[in-house]
């Protein structure tokens, strides 16, 4: 039985089991992955896959059940499960399934070819990268590098009629090196994500980000604790503003649980700072023509130069605040409920090069690499550790590792004073470089 | 407030020692999912007689080695899953899971072959045998071994069965825990509720003759609440989890995991900034252990020392750290969540001594990492599922109790931060340089607990840490978690009150 008519059996199969409402959530998906350490084979994965997750109301109470077992006596023990689940819960008013029969018009989703590229063409091209990455006369090791591609298709069907279907399909190359020098070790990674084979980017560039990485921060200096502008690279963008992300999520605003819960329409941030999700970008990892619910996707500003413009949603929180969906429910798989998410984010550019940045910084750290959780979405509050390279009249003077970076969420938003022109469409959260004039750093 | 305590370290040993034993017992006799998984529907009719019969495991590791290799190994999972979710006080729903598949793995020389199927015919195995065999063509070839039952001990109990506790059950537990954290104080303005358990069957077959079967129970019971006085917010976090029955509601109460939580993001409220640079850090006993399980259980597992780039390559034998520094890695503490029995390539667990006195002692490994690295194998061969490679990660991983007093601990520390609790942390095996959220954490002035303070970020590198540890508290206590290296893993991590000296911090002030 083709997986069209899977589902509208099993949806039948759900009313017929006492549920008011259904959703039947099919993902087909096949994976290969490889593994290349020093010029070998290091490890090669393959499998696919089939599951099934089933979302039932009954008197506006849901339950939720997936399995991957097909046969038809598990199908329905998992259709009971999710019906008598959905009796223990508390009805909400707001947790309906979406009747809109809408799809967005993206194309290249998926790329045919993917499967039909020969696994020797694959590997070739993960010892190349590797070899290329260890080009670099500084970097003494690899951590190795890999290529992994997955194709998938969704499909949702809904007891208020909707029958939807999409294919994607993913790949990826990512290479990881080491530089040692004496006692010191540092380690540089790239990655690029694509939807179709012929786009990866090519292999001398990815290893080139690696290797630039790894050397880069080598014969560190320890810098004094003091108040000093901070540039964030496009690298490290999402670990300082990611936290955004979480505090416009509808529900947790609804719950209060939101720093930005208090500022919509109102300047939370400089207004150099323009901030969007988009579902509907051609060729793009992250876009679909509907969301994990159905809900067509859209492209949504979240901030607009410094302004807050939207919040995301999905159905459920989006009938609690009185708003339609913004196409926001994301399903990590058949065995995940939908939840709010993001599809791409991407800030838009400013007037400034990278180098302008720098040549005005009187004193500052260009952070290169960044860790810890970002802007609490709660909070507010930011720390993080930090390693980059130091800049006093403009220019670089050296490497600086193992220092921490940290201040309040608005006072860091506000201070963003220079946007770059360099906008790195290739990592997942899209930012160009900018800075903040003054941020707390640690050191010694 | 005291915090009260609850932790699996308070259980006294003997009871644990008794749990131990008639739990061994209980699941030796009675795999109720595994004769599910053998006798279960569908797949029977594609290819006869399946059941779990050894013949077919033999024919299928025999047709994965049959383009080469040293070593190949079937695994077979069901997993029965529970999760229900309680938010401001309404149930979001109840989530529940079927997860069964098998993965087929190869290993010729350093490399591994790996594929999986969700349908548990033989055929599909054959197939995914055959995938995974790929990768040994040309490779020299080994004869594997008919694969007969083997026994290993369990540290794992039951009492109350999952599958006898009602979902009404599971969500007054729930309704327990949300009401105390209401009770608590008006400025709780809302809790998070997770329930989730879970009931792991595992079949383990290999070339080298080995067949295992066990399930293993697991509770994770998470309370976050939030804490809002009109001006300052924080969300705070109490989580408890054990390989357990549904007994581990009466050695840890749902209100006592809520209070806790409640107690936290009260305290919090009046948190002010947190100075920045390096300062003496004193870390309070249990979860606090994740910043060692980070820091130092990480370089510790053996797959970046066979790639020679972990930060603990060639340092076998020498000292690391200070004397007063011992740390372990126990896979058999009775129930806790990292406890596995045997880990998911059949090794026993068992006690391993990472670094005892300062001294580099062991790695924690898994088949391939011990066959290349010509070591032992220390039952930390873990996945996440059938989905997964099974890679060397740690289980219930601590630094041994020490002999000071944390109270003196605290005294002798003139100026500094006093961390009560982690939210978590991340480490860069490599290159050793760690990072964590402090959750709780408080000044230190003249030797006292002062003013609260935001969550500030830690940072160091492993070597520095353990070298600056200076004194270990006698007050060993344990936290449960999440570990995340590609794949999931649920561990326990522990610690006594510990000092560290000199340890980056990141605050907002100077």
């Amino acid at each position: 039985m083709n997986n069209i008519d899977l589902s509208e059996k099993l949806l039948k199969k759900c009313m017929k089991a006492g549920a008011d409402a259904a959703e039947v959530f099919i993902q087909t998906s096949r994976n290969l992955s490889i593994g290349i350490l020093r010029s070998e084979v290091e490890t090669i994965e393959e499998a696919s896959s089939r599951g099934v997750g089933f979302r039932v109301f009954t008197d506006g109470k849901m339950g939720f059940s997936h399995c991957n077992d097909f046969n038809s006596k598990a199908l329905e023990d998992t259709i009971d499960r999710a019906v008598s689940f959905a009796r223990l819960s508390s009805p909400d008013d707001s947790n309906v399934l979406t009747g809109d029969r809408g799809v967005t018009q993206v194309a290249d989703l998926y790329d045919p070819e993917l499967g039909a590229v020969s696994m020797d063409t694959k590997i070739g091209m993960v010892l190349e990268l590797e070899k290329a990455a260890m080009r670099d006369p500084g970097v003494t090791k690899s951590s190795g590098a890999g290529y992994g591609e997955n194709e998938s298709e969704i499909f949702i069907a809904n007891s208020n009629g909707i029958l939807k279907s999409f294919k994607s399909s993913l790949c990826s190359l990512r290479v990881s090196v080491v530089a040692e020098k004496g006692d010191q070790k540092n380690t540089g990674g790239e990655y690029s994500t694509r939807v179709f084979f012929h786009d990866l980017p090519d292999v001398e560039k990815i290893a080139a980000g690696a290797s630039g990485k790894a050397v880069k921060l080598l014969d560190p200096v320890m810098i004094k604790t003091q108040k000093a502008a901070v540039i964030i690279d496009p690298d490290v963008a999402r670990s300082l503003l990611g936290g955004i992300i979480t505090a416009v999520n509808g529900e947790r605003v609804l719950q209060g649980a939101s720093f930005l819960r208090d500022h919509m329409n109102r300047q939370f941030a400089s207004s150099l700072l323009s901030i969007t999700d988009d579902g509907t970008m051609p060729r793009s990892p992250g876009s679909s023509p509907f969301d994990g619910e159905g809900v067509p996707t859209a492209r949504n500003i979240i901030a607009e130069r410094g302004i807050l413009r939207n919040f995301i949603y999905d159905t459920r929180a989006a009938g609690r605040a009185g708003v339609t969906s913004t196409g926001n429910a994301i399903r990590r798989g058949y065995s995940s409920l939908p939840d709010i998410g993001t599809h791409r984010i991407y800030l838009d550019p400013g007037d400034h090069s990278r180098d302008e940045i720098i040549a005005s910084t009187a004193k500052g750290l260009l952070v290169l690499e960044l860790t810890g959780y970002g802007i609490d979405p709660v909070s507010g509050n930011f720390s993080g550790g930090a390693s980059g390279l130091w800049i006093e009249k403009g220019e670089i003077v050296h490497p600086v590792r193992g220092v921490t970076i940290a201040g309040r969420g608005f006072d860091i938003l506000n201070a963003l004073d220079m946007m770059g022109n360099d906008l790195d469409m290739d990592k997942s959260f899209a930012s160009p470089t900018f800075r903040i004039a003054e941020m707390q750093i640690g050191g010694k | 407030m005291e915090i009260e305590k609850y932790s699996a370290g308070n259980i006294p040993r003997r009871r644990f020692f008794e749990m131990s034993i008639r739990g061994g017992l209980l699941i030796a006799s009675a795999p109720a999912l595994l004769t599910q998984l053998t006798s279960c529907g569908g797949s029977a009719k594609d290819s006869g007689e399946f059941g779990m019969d050894k013949a077919v495991l033999d024919r299928v590791i025999a047709r994965a080695l049959a383009n080469g290799g040293d070593f190949a190994d079937v695994y077979l999972e069901n997993r029965v899953s529970r999760q229900i979710i309680m938010e401001e006080s309404q149930f979001r729903g109840g989530l529940y899971g079927i997860s069964r598949g098998a993965g087929v793995r190869v290993i010729s020389g350093n490399k591994t072959g790996y594929a999986y199927t969700d349908e548990i015919t033989e055929k599909k195995l054959l197939h995914a045998a055959g995938v995974a065999s790929f990768i040994a063509r040309g490779g020299a070839g080994t004869t594997p071994v008919n694969v007969s039952a083997a026994s290993r001990e369990s540290w794992v109990t039951v009492e109350v069965p999952l599958h006898e506790v009602s979902d009404d059950r599971r969500i007054e537990m729930m309704k327990r825990a949300d009401q105390a954290a209401k009770d608590y104080d008006p400025r709780i303005r809302m809790a998070l509720i997770e329930y989730n358990d879970e009931v792991r069957s595992r079949i383990i077959a290999n070339s080298e003759g080995l067949f295992l079967e066990d399930e293993l129970p697991l509770l994770f019971f998470v309370v976050q609440v939030m804490g809002d006085d009109g001006t300052s917010r924080h969300m705070a976090r109490e989580r408890v989890s054990f390989h357990s029955g549904f007994e581990m509601f009466e050695n840890v109460s749902p209100e006592t995991v809520a209070r806790n939580a409640s107690r936290e993001a009260i305290a919090m409220l009046d948190a002010g900034d947190a100075p920045a640079g390096i300062m003496d850090v004193v870390m309070q006993n249990g979860w606090g252990g994740v910043l060692v399980h980070e820091a130092v259980g990480h370089p510790l597992e053996a797959d970046n020392i066979a790639k020679e780039t972990g930060a603990f390559t060639g340092k076998m034998g020498q000292k690391v750290a200070n004397e007063c520094f011992t740390m372990i890695d126990d896979g058999t503490l009775p129930n806790f969540r990292g406890t596995i029995n045997f880990d998911d390539e059949g090794t026993p667990a068992q006690r391993n001594v990472l670094i005892e006195n300062g001294v580099l002692k062991g790695f924690m490994t898994d088949i391939l990492s011990a066959k290349q690295l010509s070591m032992k194998r220390t039952g930390n061969g873990r996945r996440e599922s059938f989905r997964y490679i099974p890679i060397p990660r740690m289980t219930n991983t601590f630094i041994a109790e020490g002999r000071d007093d944390p109270g003196d601990i605290l005294a002798s520390t003139k100026k500094g931060i006093y961390v009560q609790s982690l939210s978590g942390g991340s480490v860069n095996p490599v290159t050793g340089v760690f990072n964590f959220t402090c959750r709780e954490a408080y000044l230190i002035e003249n030797g006292k607990k002062t003013k609260p303070i935001r969550g500030a970020t830690l940072i160091g590198s492993c070597m520095d840490v353990i070298s600056n540890i200076d004194a270990v508290g006698n007050d060993l206590d344990f936290g449960p978690g999440i570990c995340g290296k590609g794949q999931s893993a649920e561990v326990t991590a522990g610690q006594p009150t510990v000092r560290i000296r000199g340890i980056n911090v990141g605050g907002s002030r100077a």
